[in-house]
């Protein structure tokens, strides 16, 4: 885990690089993504239908004690991270649309994960509390430097762009101190954590981007929009997961539930740094191809 | 010539209507010196010239800037580096802002510019810069050790070097070219003994009164100065520098003007640059003749991906477009384009190979704007003919003669063909070249009486509109038979499973040629039957291909033209191989 300083640090950095997500952005880049708003749906769909099943049905499979699978569907039930963002603009994916679905799952959390939590946890004991001023931070952390960035880069291009670059580095920065830091960190915990825990940490996020890419791309929705619902719904907001646990639970019984988010947390950035790698180079390949296409098939599309 | 010839009537001017001049006075600028001169004083403070890289960095020079920075590079040559009026000066490099001042800096020097593909190998380097004699060289640090390698075979006496970032904003300049040095590994480490192009400009202005100078320079130019050495490969093999003179030049400025005046507004046009200004089609097209008409010429590096001109028309008003066929397709599969395609856009100029009505239709659609195509050589400075703006235009055509411009069309034996009929195309007018630098053989057999033979086959309806069948070189006699590769590869475009195809022809035994087409596919499951069923549902038998070859590519130019002359020699080599 962090200490406090760190988290509050990455916060300024996480503001720092949504500036510089923003200065990437315009208006026009949000009117595109609202002129298909299924795309949105199908996020939504894929954050709060696919994700809390995925989750319930990993705990069952794996044969989850109670306290982890609690923490398991919790995770399963978050909205969208922000990190997902940073990833999307690496992998050269939607960004407007990412920034729409994050804000949009993060918006209807407030209705949406108590209600998934109850169905899926029904039987198990907690009192759940969502912490409605954390998701108002969430949108305020995400859509006001956003919307400076755009500012800026519409007022000057340059200045955008400089700022764009400094984000990206940042998010990079940022990124690789994660995946780097964490092992040595959390060597205890690693060693101490059984197989389908793990399992249930890393699949979560995997097994939700590829849902994620698969019923996007079963709703028509374009191969690229698609990677981007596929990193939005395998990403979910694990800070918020933990905060949540933290508010709901105590004592031992909160150190059980906690284990699960805060290894999500761990492996997610792994895995979304792979899987943005990978999907970077096929929109890299895509651009190329778009280029050489013929008339036809773009009458057709 | 017989009197009753369609050409000697000029049935084309009856098009021009009241949009289009018949008569130009002949230029009043002594030079493109003095045009430029004259641009700079009535625009001073408008932007000149913007470039853009794909993250929309970016910077401008004002006209009075490049007026001054010109100035002052047309001094650094003659005082500085004592070069002499008539000398050649190399000029290799991608759009951006260096290029108006090198190039203008060259021409107020009195020399003569030698536009230079950045892209060419060490060896077509030295072949260029030895042919035209060139005695400085200015190049993008991006290929700086492409002309170390070059050099030593080459008499060039002085290099100058510039960069994509030069005179970008501070910060933003450096930015740029620390991404492009550690980042993407762009730009070599080279051991040149050179200059760069702001030092360049220094020495210059410690030497006083660059304006004064530049003047007293230029002031020798006339309408018969030589201006620039354009090359051109050609269908012949070795390439060739076609001269041009400023008269060549300002006279095609003025006719590409005419053409278009009814949407150029002075002092008010915002044109995208996506095509190199070392093609002969983008430096008369957009840069001399926007520069005259007070201009915001935005300069894209590099246009591949087309993501790249993404920054560059969303962040300027763009009102006028030129391009090819190949980028205005790219441009229309780009959502971001299509949503919001530029507003201002007025009229787009399409170019250097053969425009699909299908890209044309859906461009205008798009955009609301027409996509006038038009046809030229780099022999014809280059324009010969456009498509009318203000007239109903006629598909596949490149439209009518410009004005001032002679067309015939001729067969075999040089005598006029009837309208309808096809025939070479041959050009006459205030803008074709002088001649081929130091090649009378090939310039008298191209030139006879100031007809210039573009070895093109056209044919002309009775309205004067003309349309390209095919080039004469790649014409393919199949026993006897003319096949045009234009019209094979257009049914072989038809398939959905081609992505794009060349057709060639080859020595054959029997039939004297043979048709080949070369198909780059997109589905892999294409295969040689289901293209040769195709062909001959749609065509007679001897224009369906004897063999298709597939490929992962196929050779092209610059600008996206194919090279079918690299695939016969290509395909030469091979079978020469197979036979030892």
């Amino acid at each position: 885990m962090l200490s406090p300083l760190e988290t509050t640090l990455l916060g300024v950095m996480m503001m720092v690089i949504m500036l510089g997500m923003g200065a990437s952005l315009t208006f026009k880049d949000f009117a595109i993504a609202l002129r298909k708003p299924q795309g949105i749906a199908v996020g939504l769909v894929c954050q709060y239908g696919l994700m809390p099943a995925l989750a319930f049905g990993l705990a069952k499979l794996l044969a989850l004690p109670p306290a982890y699978a609690i923490g398991l569907i919790l995770m399963g039930c978050m909205p969208g991270g922000t990190t997902s963002n940073i990833f999307t603009y690496f992998s050269k994916g939607t960004l407007s649309l990412s920034i729409l679905m994050t804000m949009s799952s993060t918006l209807v959390a407030i209705v949406m994960v108590p209600l998934t939590l109850a169905f899926y946890s029904s039987g198990i004991e907690g009192d759940w509390q969502i912490p409605r001023e954390n998701v108002l931070q969430v949108l305020v952390v995400l859509l006001v430097p956003t919307l400076i960035g755009m500012a800026l880069r519409r007022w000057n291009a340059n200045a955008g762009a400089v700022i764009e670059m400094i984000g990206g580095l940042l998010g990079v920065l940022v990124i690789v101190f994660l995946v780097v830091s964490w092992v040595p960190r959390n060597i205890g915990l690693l060693l101490s954590t059984g197989f389908p825990v793990f399992a249930a940490s890393i699949m979560l996020g995997l097994i939700g981007m590829a849902l994620g890419y698969g019923l996007s791309r079963l709703l028509r929705q374009d191969a690229r929009r698609a990677r981007t619902i596929a990193m939005e719904t395998g990403i979910q907001n694990g800070p918020l997961g933990v905060l949540i646990v933290v508010l709901s639970f105590t004592g031992t019984q909160q150190q059980e539930v906690l284990l699960i988010p805060v290894l999500y947390s761990l492996f997610i950035v792994l895995t979304s740094s792979a899987v943005t790698v990978w999907f970077r180079r096929i929109s890299t390949r895509e651009e190329l191809a778009r280029d050489n296409a013929k008339i036809g098939a773009l009458a057709a599309g | 010539m017989d009197a009753v010839s369609p050409y000697t009537l000029k049935p084309w001017l009856a098009q021009y209507g009241s949009h289009i001049a018949a008569e130009l006075q002949a230029p009043q600028h002594g030079s493109l010196a003095a045009l430029a001169d004259d641009a700079v004083r009535r625009f001073a403070s408008q932007p000149g010239f913007t470039t853009v890289t794909p993250n929309g960095m970016n910077g401008s020079l004002r006209y009075e800037q490049v007026g001054e920075m010109s100035d002052a590079f047309a001094v650094f040559l003659r005082d500085v580096l004592k070069v002499a009026a008539g000398d050649r000066v190399a000029i290799q490099m991608p759009n951006c802002l260096a290029y108006p001042v090198v190039l203008l800096g060259v021409l107020k020097a009195g020399c003569v510019a030698v536009n230079t593909n950045p892209l060419y190998t060490p060896t077509e380097m030295a072949h260029q810069f030895n042919d035209s004699g060139a005695r400085v060289v200015v190049i993008i640090d991006l290929y700086a050790d492409k002309l170390q390698q070059a050099l030593p075979q080459t008499g060039v006496q002085h290099v100058v070097t510039t960069r994509i970032s030069e005179f970008f904003p501070p910060l933003v300049g450096p930015i740029v070219h620390a991404v492009l040095k550690y980042w993407q590994r762009a730009i070599p480490q080279h051991g040149l003994s050179a200059t760069t192009l702001p030092k360049a400009l220094a020495q210059a202005r410690a030497l006083g009164n660059v304006a004064a100078r530049a003047r007293g320079h230029a002031q020798a130019l006339t309408h018969d100065s030589l201006a620039l050495l354009q090359y051109t490969g050609g269908t012949t093999g070795v390439a060739k520098g076609a001269m041009l003179t400023h008269g060549n030049l300002l006279w095609n400025l003025a006719q590409m003007r005419a053409m278009c005046d009814s949407h150029i507004t002075d002092g008010r046009e915002v044109v995208l640059t996506a095509l190199p200004l070392y093609h002969v089609f983008a430096f008369t097209v957009n840069f001399l003749c926007m520069f005259a008409a007070g201009a915001h010429n935005v300069l894209v590096p590099n246009p591949r991906p087309i993501g790249n001109l993404q920054r560059a028309i969303e962040n300027y008003r763009i009102t006028w477009i030129t391009g090819v066929n190949t980028l205005y397709n790219a441009l229309l599969s780009e959502e971001w384009f299509t949503a919001f395609p530029p507003r201002h856009l007025k009229a787009a100029g399409g170019g250097g190979a053969a425009m699909h009505h299908a890209v044309v239709a859906r461009f205008e659609k798009v955009t609301g704007a027409p996509l006038v195509e038009g046809y030229g050589l780099t022999e014809t400075s280059p324009v010969v003919c456009f498509q009318p703006l203000n007239a109903p235009r006629q598909r596949d055509s490149i439209g009518i003669p410009a004005p001032m411009t002679e067309v015939r069309l001729v067969d075999d034996q040089g005598i006029d063909v009837a309208v309808g009929a096809p025939g070479e195309l041959l050009v006459r007018g205030p803008q074709v070249m002088q001649g081929y630098w130091q090649r009378p053989e090939a310039s008298a057999e191209v030139l006879k009486d100031g007809w210039l033979t573009t070895g093109d086959i056209a044919v002309m309806d009775e309205h004067g509109t003309f349309r390209i069948v095919d080039r004469r070189k790649d014409m393919i006699l199949v026993s006897g038979f003319n096949v045009y590769p234009n019209e094979v590869e257009d049914a072989l475009s038809q398939l959905d499973g081609v992505m794009e195809a060349a057709v060639i022809g080859v020595p054959d035994a029997r039939s004297g040629e043979a048709v080949v087409a070369c198909v780059v596919k997109r589905d892999p499951s294409l295969d040689a039957a289901a293209v040769l069923q195709h062909c001959r549902s749609v065509m007679t038998g001897y224009k369906v291909p004897s063999r298709v070859i597939f490929r992962d590519e196929l050779p092209k130019t610059p600008v996206g033209k194919i090279l079918r002359r690299e695939l016969r020699d290509e395909l030469r080599a091979a079978t020469a191989k197979a036979k030892d």
